[in-house]
């Protein structure tokens, strides 16, 4: 087995506020290995943006980085100087944010927004930069002249494609993409799915694919890591994963998604509201929107612990122990 | 003005009275004929004469005045921006430092003692006691005006005090704005990209922070102007530099009607323009309002 | 609102905000001033008390002006019409600028069109200079007169703003249920619209106050007003007249100034607290600070181990 490409342990970020600390992200392990798919689920509020936001060191006040190591191929990216940090970012790990729009600079073209990235990691000429950001939209369907347009001038896809093709041009190792079709109609979202599958084809990076639509996950995803409450609280591989949820939060999840075949069910959701992370309970996080809660979930808090049999399928609850 | 007539009337035969009402550009008639014939007389640039030098002519002494003023606000704007943006950003930049804490607040009592006493009080250290300044005027009066490096840097010393006072009323508007603008800005998107992109900092704040934070800030502040017109009337009052505020105050004190509207009118103008150039400067900064 | 719910506002507004507890303290503390100025003040501020132009001493603490008056006196008595003056300014441009700015922003179309002009309009003009000429016209005013001028030309942004915000409520869902529920066009505007505004009209309000107070001070200064009435402004007025400066009575001058400065600048603080309030991103506040330390603390375990 080769060594993973990123190895997140023991990850604590959290938030500071007037009423207390926040933990979003709670001792949460993760392994991705080269030219592997991971995803990561949960609803909103979940910690999955702020985990991924973490592994480049994204975050400003009030998020903190509190606790456990980032490994990217062997270097821990949190105790990386400035410098090292700026080089580590993009080149090695890049992003796809969840809206276009708002991750685009509005008042500059597109163009320059792919150059000067070339040019703050490597040393070439500014043409060589240009064409280097040519190619890259070539890479998604876009067209050179668009390299001249600003953000508000291209349609919603089209801008999407723009930040995928801005997240490949330094060919890193790891694309993390946060919810990047959530904003997108099916149409829109199907083509770039499809675009996606070509690239990684081609050029065989990893990629953390967030997403709070399960479905979606299970196509392109070679392993499915379900969050809440800051928490891992499901890990394993996809087709294993969505077929035989062992979570009662993963099976909740899965019912919640109504299918194209089969005879109309009615739709379950998932009883409760998100959990306060000012004020978390003792036990199992879970505890008071599980249907299926024992004594022992009150008072302690399920480790992730693995399942027997081949599949490596990664569980804490306690009703499977 | 009609007073002065009134009272006159007694002294002065009808017909001379009535040649001075021409002379000295009085209308008779209705509101309307006379609100026309002063449109007119903006257009043809024929203000008519000034009452208080009489018979110079309104439009040359305000064309001898306005330079002055221009040069003042026009460079105490320049700085007001440069230091302001500079200040705003550093605030924004490091929340909650000292300079964020202190700044604003402190601009805030700064910018609220009244411009008259400012000048006064810089007038009084900086001018009369420790003589680092001269005590009025645009430039040294003995001196002839022209291009000629004594007279320029006599200019720029003679300019030092009223900018200084402009500047002192103004750049708290620019500071807190900034600030403000800055804050909204650095939580945006665009920005955690850029550093996730693994640009320096100094591209980030200039051309994704600071770019797209001026915006609001330019439009902010041009409504501002106004305001600095008004301090120009005070400073130049207290420094006796040869403006237009300084006309207006001396039209003011002799009653000259002419003058004063005028010099009005100039500053209208000028408001205008101001107003003009930042629309045009929001279109060249922003690229979403061309079409 | 109930008592309570406004405890809490209150608290939240205040909580960890030094801005606000300032800028609350000075303003309530020179008001306190002026409305119990006849109790404080020793003298008479319109009789002569003593030599010209004594610098500040134990009997007369803040000394006395060119004509032997108790500055300190004229001080907190001015103080009283300053602050009515800047008051009762704000009041008049702020009820003229709501009811302007909903109107238009409510009932848009041709009453918005004719509401516009007309606020176009007198925006164009510079406002002191304005102020300054309909002041020579008029001749010298008194303050009640001058209150009066200042509100009537300086409504016009606050309508403005209004006006943009008011329209961007106005399509709101709850606007058109009370609508249909048949609720009276001003009740609507009244009891629903403004409600949602009161933070920029509050805003506008203490900013009008403020500029209120300079102009007042910058048109007796310049002799427009009516120098027999005391307030701040006609103190600066007299200084001038008197050379102060020159003669070294700095006093005279500067504590007219000062008073001016300090209430002006405490308002300011308020009005930059209302900020913060319904723009929270822009607080300074406590958790910055635990952020810090935390931040610190957790860097310096790191690059030991």
């Amino acid at each position: 087995m080769n060594s993973p490409l990123l190895k997140i342990r023991n990850l604590c970020v959290d938030y500071v506020t007037d009423w207390g600390n926040a933990r979003a992200v709670n001792n949460v392990d993760l392994e991705i290995y080269p030219g592997e798919t991971v995803g990561l689920a949960g609803e909103s509020g979940c910690g999955k943006s702020t985990l991924a936001f973490a592994i480049a060191n994204l975050h400003c006040a009030p998020a903190l980085i509190t606790g456990g190591e980032i490994l990217f191929e062997g270097m821990d990216v949190l105790k990386m100087s400035d410098d090292e940090l700026r080089s580590f970012r993009w080149a090695k790990a890049s992003m796809v944010f969840q809206s276009a729009m708002n991750a685009l600079n509005p008042v500059i073209t597109i163009g320059e927004q792919m150059i000067d990235v070339v040019l703050a990691h490597e040393d070439v000429t500014r043409a060589e930069a240009k064409a280097r950001a040519i190619k890259s939209l070539e890479l998604v369907d876009i067209h050179a002249s668009r390299m001249e347009s600003y953000p508000h001038q291209l349609s919603g896809g089209m801008r999407q494609r723009v930040v995928i093709a801005i997240a490949l041009i330094l060919r890193p190792k790891l694309i993390i993409m946060d919810e990047p079709t959530t904003a997108l109609d099916v149409v829109v979202e199907r083509e770039i799915m499809n675009q996606l599958y070509d690239l990684k084809k081609e050029f065989g990076f990893a990629i953390l694919f967030i997403s709070h639509d399960l479905a979606l996950m299970g196509e392109i995803t070679d392993r499915i890591g379900v969050m809440y409450g800051g928490k891992m609280i499901e890990l394993g591989a996809s087709t294993d994963l969505i077929t035989s949820p062992k979570h009662p939060y993963t099976r909740g999840l899965l019912k919640s998604f109504p299918t194209i075949f089969g005879p109309k069910t009615r739709l379950e959701g998932i009883p409760g509201n998100p959990l306060n992370l000012l004020e978390v309970p003792n036990g199992c996080y879970f505890q008071s929107r599980c249907t299926e809660c024992v004594d022992q979930c009150i008072s302690q808090i399920p480790a992730l612990k693995r399942l027997s049999g081949d599949a490596p399928r990664m569980v804490a609850c306690h009703l499977i122990d | 003005m009609d007073a002065l007539f009134a009272g006159a009337q007694g002294r002065i035969p009808l017909e001379t009275l009535q040649a001075y009402k021409e002379m000295l550009g009085f209308v008779d008639g209705p509101l309307w004929i006379q609100y026309l014939k002063y449109m007119k007389s903006i257009f043809t640039w024929d203000l008519g004469p000034t009452i208080m030098l009489f018979p110079l002519p309104v439009s040359e002494l305000l064309s001898v005045k306005l330079p002055w003023t221009l040069g003042l606000a026009g460079m105490s704007t320049v700085i007001c921006v440069m230091i302001g943006l500079i200040i705003g950003t550093f605030a924004a930049y490091n929340r909650d430092g000292l300079v964020d804490r202190f700044m604003p607040a402190f601009w805030a009592f700064v910018g609220a003692m009244p411009q008259p006493v400012t000048a006064l009080f810089l007038f009084f250290v900086l001018a009369l006691s420790w003589k680092w300044f001269p005590l009025s005027y645009g430039a040294n009066p003995d001196l002839d005006p022209g291009w000629t490096v004594e007279y320029v840097s006599s200019v720029l010393h003679h300019a030092v005090l009223p900018i200084l006072c402009m500047i002192i009323g103004g750049i708290g508007a620019w500071i807190f704005n900034m600030r403000n603008a800055m804050i909204n800005v650095l939580g945006e998107d665009y920005i955690t990209m850029a550093r996730a992109k693994g640009l320096s900092n100094r591209r980030i704040m200039a051309n994704y922070a600071a770019r797209n934070a001026l915006l609001p800030v330019v439009t902010a502040v041009s409504m501002q102007i106004g305001f600095v017109m008004a301090g120009a009337i005070f400073i130049e009052t207290v420094f006796n530099y040869p403006g237009v505020g300084l006309l207006l105050f001396k039209a003011l004190a002799a009653r000259d009607y002419p003058t004063m509207q005028a010099c009005f009118l100039m500053i209208v103008l000028f408001v205008l323009v101001f107003n003009f150039i930042a629309d045009l400067l929001n279109l060249w900064l922003d690229p979403r309002l061309r079409k | 609102m109930h008592i309570n719910q406004y405890f809490k506002f209150l608290r939240r507004f205040y909580r960890g905000n030094l801005a606000a507890s300032i800028g609350s303290i000075i303003v309530a503390t020179m008001i306190l001033l002026s409305v119990f100025a006849g109790s404080i003040a020793e003298n008479d501020p319109n009789k002569r008390v003593a030599r010209g132009h004594q610098p500040p001493s134990a009997e007369l603490l803040l000394g006395s002006t060119r004509s032997g008056k108790d500055v300190l006196s004229q001080v907190l008595h001015g103080g009283k019409i300053s602050l009515l003056v800047a008051f009762s300014a704000a009041m008049i441009t702020t009820v003229i600028a709501v009811a302007v700015g909903i109107s238009a922003g409510y009932f848009g179309g041709r009453v918005d069109e004719i509401l516009m002009s007309f606020t176009n309009i007198v925006l164009v003009f510079p406002q002191l200079p304005l102020l300054i000429i309909i002041a020579a016209f008029v001749g010298q005013v008194g303050p009640i007169v001058i209150a009066l001028i200042i509100g009537l030309s300086s409504w016009a942004w606050g309508a403005r703003v209004i006006r943009s915000q008011t329209m961007a409520i106005r399509n709101k869902e709850f606007i058109i249920a009370a609508e249909v529920m048949g609720e009276s066009k001003l009740r609507i505007m009244f009891m629903e619209i403004l409600p949602n505004l009161i933070s920029i009209v509050v805003g506008g309000a203490i900013g009008t106050c403020i500029y209120a107070l300079m102009a007042e001070a910058g048109l007796e200064f310049l002799g427009l007003g009516d120098p027999t009435i005391i307030t701040w402004g006609t103190m600066l007025f007299w200084a001038q007249s008197n050379s102060a400066f020159i003669v070294g009575a700095w006093w005279d001058m500067v504590v007219p100034g000062t008073a001016i400065a300090i209430f002006g600048g405490g308002l300011a603080l308020l009005n930059m607290s209302i900020d913060q309030l319904s723009n929270p991103k822009l607080k300074t506040g406590g958790y910055i600070k635990t952020w810090r330390r935390m931040k610190s603390d957790i860097e310096a375990r790191r690059t030991e181990a």
